[in-house]
């Protein structure tokens, strides 16, 4: 008799505990049903859209989401370099490549919870693509890291874990027939100071 | 033995069962959605700021550093929402968010008429009505029809530098949401 009850027992608690942290677990986990990864850099066009799967639309009503419309933007989000590194804040990184076209983009770097980097400094952790200076063949270098660098630089400081968000403006890429062909840029690690 | 395993066996079955429960029930019973989240901010037809700027900690998380934005909730029961500012900015974009925050309708200022922000949200009977004698002042609108009641407009706007703050940061104060009846 006992023996049954504990076995129900056993049933209910894998049943419960199991299905609720499952779904703790995949809203937490930044990948997702419905990403399109490009390089190291991902974006979940549909998010915060009536055609959105079951996790995104929980996602965006257990984070207060209001998600961009596809005539703002679409942003990626970059969590290890191109090597397949997780992305420190103690180490340099160099963004190098081609940027879709866009009326503008914002490149920030993030925290866990894609919060900006506080720097402390009147320098914020972002850049827009009015302000980068490019290269001949219209490409751009931006220079990740703690110390001053020429040219492009994004101001990171701190430790722990590293996101970049890459943000595109009013472009034709939000709608889906033009995601499967466009690049982004390479993510290089140049060093660390561990 | 057996029947321990068969226990385990019957809890994972149960725990797919509840994973698909739990994750459909999630956005109805949120409590921490976009909606909820400015209900304790502020009234129906009132422009929040959503970024840190305006001081305390954003209502709902304003994604990019380099932009500000405003919210306001609105109940089109009541009568179609106009949502206006006189000054202009580099860029704005405006969404209109269902009750669930889901992103029905998106524009920006390469739709607006001249460049100021001038919109109309409203349901498809209220079009109707609005047809037959187009009021004077809504001749430079954007009309957005939603076959929504409740809804959220969020007016986004860029900062391209420190600079522009103040200006952005007028430009989203000023902005008026109002409820229009004709």
């Amino acid at each position: 008799m006992l023996k049954n009850v504990l076995l129900t027992l056993v049933a209910l608690v894998v049943a419960i505990g199991g299905g609720a942290a499952s779904v703790w677990y995949t809203l937490q986990a930044q990948k997702g049903v419905g990403a399109i990864t490009i390089g190291a850099w991902t974006a979940f066009p549909d998010i915060g859209t009536s055609d959105a799967d079951p996790y995104s639309k929980a996602r965006v009503s257990r984070e207060g989401v209001l998600a961009l419309g596809r005539a703002e933007g679409l942003a990626f989000v970059a969590e290890r370099d191109s090597a397949g590194e997780p992305l420190k804040r103690e180490c340099a990184y160099t963004i190098d490549g081609n940027f879709p076209i866009a009326r503008f983009w914002t490149l920030y770097a993030a925290d866990q919870s894609l919060d900006v980097i506080k720097t402390e400094k009147p320098r914020p952790a972002a850049l827009q693509s009015y302000q980068i200076l490019r290269k001949p063949d219209n490409t751009a270098l931006i220079s990740v890291g703690n110390h001053p660098l020429p040219g492009n630089w994004l101001y990171i400081q701190g430790s722990g874990a590293l996101y970049f968000v890459l943000t595109f403006y009013d472009t034709p890429i939000a709608s889906s027939t033009g995601l499967s062909d466009i690049t982004l840029p390479q993510i290089v690690r140049t060093g660390c100071h561990a | 033995m057996r029947k321990l395993i068969y226990a385990v066996l019957l809890g994972l079955v149960g725990a797919g069962i509840v994973h698909i429960a739990v994750l459909l029930m999630v956005p109805e019973f949120s409590e921490r959605d976009a909606w909820s989240r400015l209900a304790q901010a502020s009234d129906l037809y009132k422009v929040t700021r959503l970024d840190a700027e305006a001081g305390g900690p954003p209502v709902v998380k304003s994604v990019d550093p380099l932009f500000f934005a405003a919210a306001c909730r609105f109940d089109l029961a009541e009568g179609m929402v106009q949502i206006k500012s006189p000054d202009a900015v580099p860029f704005w974009s405006v969404s209109i968010y269902d009750r669930s925050g889901h992103n029905i309708y998106s524009f920006n200022d390469h739709s607006a008429t001249n460049g100021p922000l001038d919109a109309v949200a409203l349901t498809p009977a209220q079009m109707l009505e609005v047809r037959k004698q187009l009021p004077e002042d809504l001749e430079g609108s954007v009309f957005v029809e939603t076959p929504i009641d409740e809804g959220i407009i969020v007016v986004r706007s860029f900062v391209p530098d420190e600079s522009w703050k103040p200006t952005v940061s007028r430009f989203l104060d000023q902005s008026s949401c109002t409820l229009r009846e004709f």
